[in-house]
């Protein structure tokens, strides 16, 4: 293989190496961009969950309180019992499990949204700890309140006074601002869990409708391994029973409703439509070129040059042309990825996550993430653009050199 | 084998279905020997050539150049063989379009492990001997047709062969550039000891040679 004639070759065709090499650009600025926007939408889809440091939410739906007054539970989050946390935490894949308790409180004067975790824990609720604005996070033994900053302004409420919820008085720790990080999970106080829980075992109200027991909770926030939030799902499934609400990257992902995020489906048929017609453009300008060559070929051959050295050479001019083909496709998609990065989407939050009832001022309006869309070409992406561009070129050289090693130079130098 | 020939086909027939092209051939070519192959068109004198040069393989019959049975040899053989032993002038002179003059005449040095200094070295000693060293980095697109063909003669030599075999070599040429032409090869054979098969229609062009062979209807007539 000569790497001058090469060079020669494409440079003084350029015509034919243009036409090849920007086929194969656009095939494969395709193929990254549509696979970098399906991997942008599932990181996207993740966000909602990340952000509460998750992988799945667990709920369990239930009756519609009877009475509003004091604390309640909300129909889409009904008691999860221990020996069914216990089942779910012995799960092979789990990483981490947050248990925490939701309650709406009607106390005469005002309505208040709490929220039990533990502190300790840094799955779920326990990433509010960043969000601190002013004074100290929950501590575990402690029973402190922190306050949600619009709450607190709304209310008047400081670090160091005292709320009072369901007849019961917390020093106020610190104010945490929820909004800036998620939409999930989001309540005006929250508490340590095992001060929800009594407040939740001594409810008449809650009793009645979702009987609770002292460790018992009503929301679930779980870590998964890599690759095990699909097998989890169907276990907790099974554990929880039929009203169970389990939420997932995949389960936002379907709420996005947009074409890359229906299906990984989509991107993969995208991108095998786009390698199929770059390898026929790519064949069909080789094609042309040996046809063209035909008596360069013979020539060649009558010079002593075998079929190897041939098929080597027309290959590398193949590979080559590929290969820049596959850079500037690369660069294309760079571009356009971030092009596409400006883009932002609204990911609605399903009604069930959301913490406000759906009968007060603005509890039933749609809730969305919104968030600009994370599209990054990855190195791997990048790399296998480039080695399918070269593998492109190194298969159409291949396939065609069967007809290099049937052309004759007796024959093709005879006919001038 | 008759040590002083250096190319001997023995019984040399070529068939292209029921078309008999070659008929029961018998030729020599001794060392040094300028050889015309004369006759009309579709007489097989090109066919011949290609069968005496290893280009195509015979129906039946032997033909060994320098030895060596070429009759016998593989694909890949017949590429090597063809490397080391012959070289060609076609009348279109085929030069590659896209590669300078130099870069034609080094061709068939470029399966050679040689770096490109060695070749360039080598192609320029051989267009110095046809006076066309000026016109070294010219693409034939900007050649004269006399000047594509030296650089043609060029690169038949390039690889020192013992035979060189030429179809017509001035057949895209005018009356003048003819015999310029004409005179390379005469000086080639003669201060070189090359051997020389150059296939014509042309009886003068022919008359320089050392011997002429008269091909009709795919038979030699000597």
């Amino acid at each position: 293989m000569d790497t001058r004639y090469m060079a020669k070759e494409l440079w003084y065709r350029r015509r034919r190496t243009l036409t090849a090499t920007i086929g194969l650009a656009v095939g494969m600025a395709i193929l990254i961009t549509m696979n970098a926007l399906s991997a942008a939408y599932s990181e996207a889809a993740r966000m909602p969950l990340k952000e509460i440091g998750a992988d799945i939410t667990v709920q369990r739906a239930g009756d519609v309180p009877e009475n509003l007054t004091g604390p309640v539970f909300a129909c889409s989050a009904v008691t999860i019992r221990k020996n069914e946390i216990d089942q779910i935490r012995s799960l092979p894949g789990i990483r981490g499990l947050a248990q925490a308790l939701l309650v709406w409180v009607f106390d005469t004067d005002r309505f208040t949204i709490v929220l039990g975790f533990d502190p300790s824990n840094s799955v779920g609720p326990g990433v509010l700890r960043s969000q601190l604005t002013d004074g100290k996070f929950l501590e575990k033994g402690k029973n402190h309140a922190l306050v949600e900053a619009s709450y607190a302004k709304t209310h008047n409420i400081r670090t160091g006074d005292e709320v009072t919820v369901a007849g019961k008085t917390y020093p106020v720790a610190g104010i945490v601002d929820a909004s800036r990080a998620t939409k999930i999970a989001v309540a005006n106080i929250y508490l340590p869990i095992e001060e929800a829980r009594k407040m939740a075992v001594a409810s008449q109200q809650v009793q009645t409708v979702s009987p609770f027991g002292p460790e018992d909770a009503n929301i679930l926030f779980i870590k998964a391994a890599p690759g095990q939030i699909e097998p989890l799902t169907h276990s907790i499934k099974d554990i929880v029973g039929e009203k169970v609400s389990v939420a997932t990257p995949a389960s936002f992902l379907k709420r996005l409703g947009s074409l890359f995020a229906l299906s990984d489906k989509f991107s993969l048929v995208t991108s095998l439509i786009a390698v199929v017609v770059t390898l026929l453009i790519v064949l069909k300008t080789v094609a042309g070129n040996i046809t063209e060559r035909t008596a360069e070929i013979g020539v060649l051959k009558a010079m002593g040059w075998s079929n190897g050295n041939v098929v080597s050479q027309l290959a590398g001019e193949s590979i080559l042309q590929c290969l820049i083909g596959g850079i500037l496709g690369l660069i294309i998609a760079i571009l356009a990825a971030s092009i596409l990065g400006f883009m932002q989407v609204n990911i609605p939050i399903p009604w069930e996550m959301s913490p406000t009832p759906h009968f007060l001022p603005g509890g039933g309006d749609p809730v969305f993430k919104t968030l600009r869309l994370p599209v990054h070409i990855s190195w791997q992406l990048a790399a296998l653009a480039i080695l399918l561009s070269t593998l492109i070129g190194a298969v159409t050289g291949a396939i065609l050199s069967r007809h290099v090693a049937r052309i004759k130079p007796s024959e093709v130098l005879r006919y001038e | 084998m008759n040590n002083q020939n250096v190319i001997s086909a023995t019984d040399l027939n070529k068939s292209f279905g029921t078309l008999k092209v070659v008929k029961d051939v018998n030729f020599n070519v001794k060392k040094g020997e300028f050889v015309s192959i004369v006759g009309k068109s579709g007489s097989g004198k090109t066919t011949l050539l290609s069968l005496l040069s290893g280009l195509e393989r015979p129906s039946s019959g032997r033909v060994t150049i320098d030895g060596r049975a070429i009759t016998e040899s593989s694909e890949n053989e017949l590429a090597l063989f063809r490397r080391e032993m012959v070289g060609f002038i076609f009348q279109s002179f085929h030069l590659i379009p896209t590669l300078s003059a130099w870069e034609n005449v080094a061709l068939p040095l470029f399966p050679v492990k040689m770096t490109t200094e060695q070749r360039r070295e080598r192609a320029m000693e051989l267009l110095r001997q046809m006076e066309m060293e000026h016109r070294s980095d010219h693409r034939p697109a900007t050649l004269s047709g006399g000047e594509k063909q030296r650089v043609a003669i060029a690169r038949a030599l390039v690889n020192s062969p013992k035979v060189v075999f030429a179809d017509e070599p001035t057949g895209n040429l005018d009356s003048a550039t003819s015999g310029a032409i004409m005179d390379i090869l005469k000086h080639l054979h003669a201060d070189n000891g090359l051997s020389l098969v150059m296939v014509t229609h042309d009886m003068d062009l022919a008359g320089s040679s050392d011997r002429i062979v008269c091909m009709q209807d795919g038979e030699v007539e000597l």
